[in-house]
């Protein structure tokens, strides 16, 4: 039981950082290798504030999310501004994640350095977990449907012509950029405090690739499918041991063949539907309604 | 002051390597406008296959050094046919380009760490021994490196310049479609942009390796080197030769008079920089003209 609970929990953390980057990843068409960065920060600053600090958990939750979303502006703003597409911005999350770590690892007041920030309480149990995920599935889920979403996704099917509708590129990047940047924030968060202590080797460049390879392979323009590839890529290589030697060799692999044959990823362009309980209930207010005039 | 000048030719020699991986990032950028994620692949590949040539198998190191190029330049052109050249041909949106090389690159390192092992191996010496100039100690195998980067990037201007292959490649730089209406052959282009990409990473791979250890993950020194890039300008030639130099003598001062620890940090704080101020690098044109 306890081991199920381990992978549920870790599996829910993974698919909060997941989804921040299929908005920025899946939604946007910007190109990230560098979340587990923006995991530390949000990670450390919610230890910070809740273990030396003695914040509330849920504010201290918060506070690490919205740092992190923070530091994310150090190189949106430079990277968008430039307007020259996506290489130079893939390039800065991937030096700021390292940078991250390397500050890290070296500062040794408060947070530990490469010792690791020990001693936090062991606050994430499941509920916790899950009522997290809700509320980032749910607020995904109203973003991705709202102008700002739609603005995300013209951005990624064609900068140009959306520039040409109105949309302003720059505004609509820093935002998709500040809200992935809150989800990985939040997650790091809650896996230190599940873990009960933080270290900048659990923020390696693997984890980045990771997050991006749940995007990669449950589809771009979709929400359900990352939340359910990155449930699955963390909850695999704990069912099958033997995978995890090969895992981020198969990864690697799977994303050329993916590329290759199906770019849209799995679920790409399908997006999680409760239409069919609606329609369901619509039947059975109906059957009820004919019911009713019978008797 | 002979520390300084010390410093300075250090970090010219490391900016030599940093060199041979921008200008590969950006002749691939300034052909297909996509960074090449997979060059840290082909860089392990020409250290991995150099060190087993000469460590293992005793051969001289001048035929070695050309082996580690030839696997260098197989498995570049290899990833080109499997993961890009059909992206290419159904003119897929760049960042699934990009996807597909960010996991030929997790696939091919990740394999190079399960099956040699991650540890650190040291080369053994082929030109050990400084010389001394002025009081400044220069390494042998840097003044080789400096050198074979050197004569590399003169015979690649040479090749691009003054050759009709060379020109096709120029013309594909500026439009594929028109280069191939024309008809230039975009595969051939391919084939020869995939080669040079690869010599010049396997002959990185090398001189890395010489100078620190040969390992799975020592690719990640392209990071520095697309750092290097975007400071010349991407997808322009000389600016990446210049940005690699600036780049590599920065870091040496930097470790040498401010912290080692934090070199790295300085580098990506120069990218941003850069970024910030001169959006199209030092020396990048405006995304018109090319190479």
């Amino acid at each position: 039981m306890g081991y199920l609970n381990a992978i549920l929990i870790l599996g829910g953390i993974n698919i909060i950082a997941g989804l921040g980057v299929a908005i920025l990843t899946g939604y946007t068409g910007l190109f990230s290798i560098g979340h587990a960065g923006f995991m530390a920060l949000g990670g450390y600053m919610t230890a910070v504030l809740c273990a030396t600090l003695k914040v509330p958990f849920p504010v201290a939750l918060l506070g690490g999310g919205i740092f992190a979303g923070l530091c994310s502006f150090i190189i949106g703003y430079p990277a968008f501004r430039t307007r020259l597409r996506g290489d130079y911005f893939a390039i800065a999350t991937l030096g700021f994640s390292e940078a991250v770590r390397l500050i890290l690892n070296n500062t040794y007041t408060v947070i530990g350095g490469a010792y690791g920030f020990t001693g936090l309480p062991q606050i994430t149990n499941l509920p916790i977990v899950a009522v997290v995920v809700i509320l980032a599935i749910w607020f995904a889920h109203n973003f991705v449907r709202s102008q700002y979403g739609k603005n995300c996704a013209a951005i990624s099917e064609d900068e140009i012509a959306a520039e040409m509708m109105g949309i302003n590129l720059l505004r609509t990047k820093l935002t998709a950029l500040f809200i992935s940047a809150v989800y990985a924030g939040v997650a790091g968060g809650l896996l230190g405090f599940y873990m009960a202590y933080l270290t900048p080797s659990f923020f390696t460049i693997s984890r980045s690739s990771d997050l991006l390879a749940a995007v990669v392979f449950g589809g771009v323009h979709s929400l359900i499918g990352p939340i359910l590839t990155s449930f699955l890529l963390v909850a695999l290589p704990e069912i099958l041991r033997f995978f995890a030697e090969w895992r981020l060799i198969i990864y690697g692999a799977l994303f050329v063949v993916i590329m290759v044959f199906r770019p849209q990823g799995l679920l790409g362009y399908t997006e999680m539907n409760f239409q069919f309980l609606k329609v369901g209930w619509l039947k059975i207010k109906q059957w009820r309604r004919k019911g009713g005039g019978v008797v | 002051m002979i520390l300084f000048i010390q410093q300075v030719v250090s970090g010219l020699s490391i900016g030599a390597v940093y060199s041979l991986l921008a200008v590969g990032y950006a002749l691939v950028y300034s052909v297909y406008n996509f960074t090449n994620w997979a060059f840290d692949a082909f860089m392990v590949a020409g250290a991995f296959a150099g060190f087993y040539a000469i460590a293992s198998f005793f051969i001289p190191p001048v035929p070695a050094i050309a082996l580690a190029l030839l696997a260098a330049v197989i498995l570049s052109v290899g990833v080109e046919r499997i993961a890009y050249r059909p992206l290419r041909l159904r003119n897929a949106p760049r960042l699934f380009m990009m996807i597909s090389a960010m996991g030929a690159n997790l696939c091919i390192i990740n394999l190079a760490n399960l099956f040699f092992g991650g540890q650190f191996r040291k080369f053994p010496e082929i030109a050990s021994g400084t010389i001394f100039l002025g009081g400044v100690a220069v390494g042998k195998m840097d003044l080789f490196a400096a050198g074979f980067s050197a004569v590399a990037l003169a015979i690649l201007w040479f090749f691009l310049y003054r050759t009709r292959a060379g020109l096709g490649i120029r013309a594909s730089a500026i439009d594929t479609l028109t280069a191939s209406i024309m008809g230039i052959n975009n595969d051939a282009v391919a084939f020869m942009v995939f080669a040079i990409s690869g010599v010049l990473s396997g002959s990185a791979g090398v001189f890395y390796g010489i100078k620190y250890a040969v390992y799975p993950y020592l690719g990640i020194v392209t990071l520095k080197a697309m750092i290097a890039s975007i400071i010349g300008g991407l997808g322009s030639l000389p600016g990446a030769v210049l940005g690699s130099l600036l780049l590599g003598v920065t870091e040496t001062l930097v470790s040498g008079y401010i912290s080692s620890v934090y070199r790295d940090l300085f580098s990506f704080s120069i990218l941003v920089l850069i970024l910030l101020f001169f959006p199209n690098g030092l020396l990048g044109s405006k995304d018109s003209e090319k190479l």
